[in-house]
């Protein structure tokens, strides 16, 4: 019963106290209410000293004594405020977070704004987690700072940026001030690319018209090379022969498009004996691999037909339909 | 975004921050010369060492009034300690190893062993504090050790306090604050520094914002009266105060003090100078040099307690007493004071000579209210044979005194005391702060070889003489008279003004009080001892005297000027030094009485809301223009107050989408979009006249909805 009840108090707490929310949709000002402040061992040490000086004022009669106890005291109260005031008012917006790999750190951008008159300083910003924040700011009057935040992704799918805490001792370090923010930001992960996938599938499949093999044979000539081709379409006869005229540089041979266009990667068609994840898996490293070597390549999966293209947004939109295949396609 | 500060991906590097902050205040600063050589002196040190150079100097300002007061040796190891920390910072060498700090902290605990005797009492315990203090400087490490070092440097900037509570010190104690605050505050920062001004501006305001704060606390936190526990023995040391007994010298070396002695306001009206006699101690037995107090007489067992028969007529005067810390037990109170007064934290004690003591040692400013009768008579009607004690003097001294009594006698007590005042009065008798030396016979060498000597030669002489005449007498000791401030009416009583006269017994009529001394200088009873002793010319320059002497003249602008200050150090004690338990009780209730009514309460409230009107009216500046602009900022800040901001250049339509995003009721989502679509028809579409005051009336009427 009470292990039930637990996380059901856990959870009103979060919600009402500390005011975690799913979502703090665009940019989230931090007012006092978000902000949530106790004092650091620092601050219960100077406690125990304020004490003590009390103490020491009271049984010596030292009435500067009662003026100085007092007087530092009140620092601290002001302290408080200050590192209160520290966090409070601050703009938090989401900014831009590129798709990674599952298995890389995903990079969340994310913008502190100070539309104040007072510049904020020390303010460590990290994703909520049992350890200590790792990245520290400043945030100057009327301008804003960026703080790049990492994550590691596991799974592909859209990755929501984890709750922030924004954490500050500033200015006397007797008090942590600390605030939460759920940025309405997320990631895309795609699929772990397989390491050791097998060779692209360029003669495994069949033209549309259904004439025969399709595949790199019609030699169209010789060009430069360039980076990303193939080492076994570089051309070593030519080579070989030091033609001046090519300058003496390597060369790779030329094959016409058009069987280049039927380079399919059909979801399909890969053995259905294979893990789902692990075909999703091969599948990006064949767009990366095709990518790579300049081949335009038709993509196919479920009811998705992408292609037959080249370049970042068909490279982008194969690895956005792999890392959602299966998922709600909605963040 | 103006500037955005592309940091965060890792915390930056000191290196790279003191560089920066370098940068910065080479470029802040102008291109004269010493500016560079400023300039270049900042670019050398490093943010690490500057923090610790800050950290040195408010140490230095923690422990140099201690230097005052330590032994030599301590205070040259401390600052020795300092110094070789400084060397260190700026050298960048490494910080000593623990096995040479050990052995050396070990040394100095020796040595303050030896030089106090022990290491519990309060100046041992000071002193092991500052020499901790100065080697903790040498073993820091790690945060944690900044912030015993700023707490430790707390601490014994209290102690100070043990020492000296002057104005002067006050003013070094907000000034230590503001230092020690601004190297905790240099700690925390993370990036970029702010030159030191800023930092110790900002520590200034911290402190600045703490004061109303600070005062609140200090008059109204409650008061307990200390000490809390039995206090080590040289707690409290070092004052000067009148002693019990009475010998040629003891009155005049007192006299040279111009330490307080006590303070007195009155509250009726102030009787006139010449009846300001603080009693003090009653001495009586004389042993031929030195007069002592008779103690209680011992009594038969049954015998009731001697009681004495004082009868006072007129009215009262009623002051109240601020006597500074004597380390004595004994009161000096205004003839003829009623012994029933309550004095905080002390039992009161009353002899039968009526003197007033307490059961402790006076060892905090005391404070106290009395009410005193001018006029009184001592047991008018005790038998003479009790007076036996009062009739005593020494066999074999001051045998010409003893024949100049037995020629002078008069008929009747009265009439013998005002013979030997006349003598005093007529006879060329010199009152001097430096008698010459007494030989054996001291009364017999005032009398009538040097006939020079202070108070106490006067009233000692003149309780022989009557002692000599059969008449009992006493001599009494305590203050005289006392300077009147006209800045806050308190009338300050000094040690200078110390005193002696006499007292004699006369049938019928009591205890009566005779003042030699007023015989032979009036000006000492009814001014001051400055007035009344003759003036030395410094350097044999007549004048010059007259000029270092003016302040007696007390319409002086030097005159002025003293009594401002010496009001500003009275106000200093009173409320500050000395707000005890009592004093805060009857401070807040004068507050409440005079504060707590219907008047001011209406006043408080009024204040507030003038404050949240001028609130409200500021949050709403800038945007009366437009009634439809107003609607839609009221809806702006309602939806802020749910946590969707709108960006600054973002407008209606954009808002609204977010706004859609927002978790909340259809109905309340449907008002929003309504409200949203409403104002931009109204700002930016083509309305009519007629229907543009129905829309604002719509859109008043939503607001309500989409709250």
């Amino acid at each position: 019963m009470l292990n039930r009840l637990r996380p059901w108090v856990r959870n009103k707490i979060d919600n009402s106290l500390f005011r975690l929310r799913d979502q703090d949709p665009g940019e989230v000002l931090l007012t006092m209410r978000r902000v949530f402040i106790v004092p650091t061992r620092a601050g219960l040490s100077f406690t125990a000293l304020l004490l003590l000086m009390l103490i020491g004022a009271i049984n010596y009669n030292l009435g500067l004594g009662y003026v100085l106890t007092f007087f530092t005291g009140a620092c601290a109260v002001v302290d408080m405020y200050l590192t209160a005031k520290n966090l409070a008012s601050l703009r938090l917006a989401p900014g831009r977070a590129a798709p990674v790999f599952a298995g890389e750190a995903a990079q969340f951008e994310l913008q502190l704004n100070n539309r104040t008159t007072h510049d904020r300083y020390a303010v460590w910003v990290d994703f909520h987690g049992p350890a200590a924040p790792r990245h520290v700011t400043d945030v100057a009057a009327g301008a804003g700072a960026l703080v790049l935040l990492s994550t590691p992704t596991a799974r592909r799918g859209w990755l929501r940026a984890p709750r922030v805490r924004l954490l500050t001792r500033f200015p006397l370090g007797l008090f942590r001030a600390w605030s939460y923010w759920q940025p309405d930001l997320a990631v895309l992960v795609y699929p772990y690319p397989e390491p050791d996938a097998p060779p692209l599938p360029l003669s495994g499949a069949a033209s549309e018209d259904g004439h025969g093999q399709v595949g790199l044979d019609n030699f169209a000539g010789i060009r430069n090379y360039q980076a990303g081709d193939p080492m076994r379409h570089l051309a070593w006869r030519q080579i070989a022969r030091h033609d001046p005229a090519l300058g003496g540089q390597l060369v790779t041979k030329h094959f016409e498009g058009g069987a280049v266009a039927e380079l399919l990667l059909d979801y399909a068609e890969l053995p259905r004996h294979l893990d789902e994840e692990l075909k999703l898996s091969r599948m990006t490293q064949w767009v990366l691999e095709a990518e790579r070597r300049a081949l335009p390549y038709t993509f196919r999966l479920g009811g998705d037909a992408l292609g037959p293209a080249l370049g970042d947004a068909h490279r982008a939109a194969c690895l956005r339909a792999l890392a959602l295949h299966g998922q709600e396609r909605a963040a | 975004m103006t500037a955005q500060d592309q940091r965060g991906t890792a915390p930056a590097t000191a290196a790279a921050s003191a560089a920066a902050a370098a940068a910065a205040a080479a470029a802040s600063t102008p291109a004269s010369a010493p500016a560079t050589l400023r300039a270049r002196w900042t670019r050398q040190l490093t943010r690490d060492k500057s923090d610790t150079l800050l950290l040195l100097l408010a140490a230095l300002l923690v422990l140099a009034p201690h230097f005052a007061h330590l032994p030599l040796w301590i205070s040259a190891a401390a600052g020795a300690t300092l110094l070789w920390r400084a060397t260190l910072t700026l050298r960048g060498k490494r910080l000593p190893p623990l096995w040479l700090l050990l052995p050396v902290s070990l040394l100095a605990m020796a040595g303050v062993y030896h030089s106090f005797h022990t290491l519990l009492g309060r100046d041992a315990g000071v002193a092991m504090l500052a020499l901790l203090l100065a080697f903790k400087l040498l073993e820091m490490h790690a945060r944690r050790d900044l912030f015993v070092v700023v707490f430790l440097s707390f601490f014994l900037l209290l102690t100070n306090f043990f020492y000296s509570q002057s104005i002067p010190t006050g003013a070094e104690m907000v000034l230590t604050i503001v230092v020690l605050l601004t190297a905790q505050l240099t700690f925390q920062y993370t990036g970029a520094v702010p030159p030191l001004r800023r930092r110790l501006a900002a520590a200034a305001r911290i402190v600045a914002y703490s004061a109303p704060l600070a005062l609140l606390l200090f008059f109204g936190f409650p008061r307990i009266q200390g000490p809390l526990w039995g206090m080590p023995g040289d707690a409290h040391s070092g004052h000067t105060g009148m002693s019990d007994t009475m010998a040629p010298g003891t009155m005049s070396s007192l006299a040279r003090s111009d330490e307080v002695a006590f303070r007195v306001r009155f509250i009726d009206p102030e009787p006139p100078q010449e009846q300001l006699y603080w009693r003090g101690i009653v001495l009586g037995d004389y042993d031929g040099r030195t007069w002592h107090r008779i103690g209680p007489q011992p009594r038969a067992r049954g015998t009731p307690p001697a009681t004495v028969g004082i009868t006072v007529s007129g009215k009262p005067v009623r002051h109240e007493v601020t006597v500074e810390p004597s380390n004595q037990r004994w009161l000096f109170a205004l003839e003829m004071t009623d012994p029933g007064l309550a004095l905080p934290g002390y039992a009161l004690r009353n002899s039968t000579e009526l003197e007033l003591s307490t059961n402790e040692p006076i060892a905090a400013r005391l404070r106290y209210e009395a009410s005193a009768y001018p006029e009184f008579r001592i047991q008018a009607d005790a038998d003479p044979a009790q007076m036996q004690p009062w009739l005593q003097l020494p066999a074999g001294f001051n045998p010409r005194t003893l024949a100049l009594a037995r020629q002078m006698r008069r008929p009747g007590a009265a009439a013998s005391a005002l013979a030997v005042l006349q003598m005093f009065h007529g006879g060329p008798y010199a009152y001097t702060l430096d008698p010459p030396l007494a030989g054996r016979d001291t009364v017999d060498d005032f009398l009538f070889n040097s006939k020079a000597g202070f108070c106490e030669h006067y009233a000692g002489a003149f309780v022989v003489l009557m002692r000599a005449m059969g008449v009992p007498a006493r001599v009494v000791t305590g203050y005289q008279g006392g300077e009147l401030n006209p800045v806050d009416g308190y009338v300050t009583v000094r040690q200078s003004d110390a005193h002696a006269w006499g007292e004699v017994w006369i049938a019928g009529h009591g205890w009566q009080r005779y003042d030699p001394t007023a015989a032979v200088a009036p000006e000492r009873v009814r001014h001051n001892l400055a007035r009344a002793l003759p003036q030395q010319s410094p350097f044999g320059i007549a004048r010059l005297g007259e000029l270092i002497n003016f302040e007696n003249d007390a319409t002086s602008w030097l005159a002025q000027l003293r009594f401002r200050i010496n009001a500003v150090n009275n106000g200093w004690n009173q409320w500050i030094l000395d707000y005890n338990p009592d004093r805060q009780r009857s401070f807040l209730e004068e507050l409440s009485s005079a504060y707590a009514n219907w008047r001011t309460a209406a006043g408080a409230l009024a204040i507030a809301a003038l404050l949240m009107l001028a609130r409200t009216l500021r949050a709403r500046s800038g945007r009366a223009g437009d009634p439809a602009d107003a609607a839609y900022a009221a809806f702006c800040r309602q939806q802020a107050r749910h946590g969707v901001v709108r960006a600054a250049g973002e407008g209606p339509h954009s808002y609204a989408v977010r706004l859609r995003a927002m978790a909340a009721s259809e109905e309340k989502k449907a008002a929003m979009t309504q409200f949203l679509t409403l104002y931009g028809a109204l700002k930016y579409g083509r309305a009519a006249p007629g229907a543009r005051a129905a829309t604002l009336r719509a859109l008043t009427t939503l607001l309500r909805d989409t709250r």
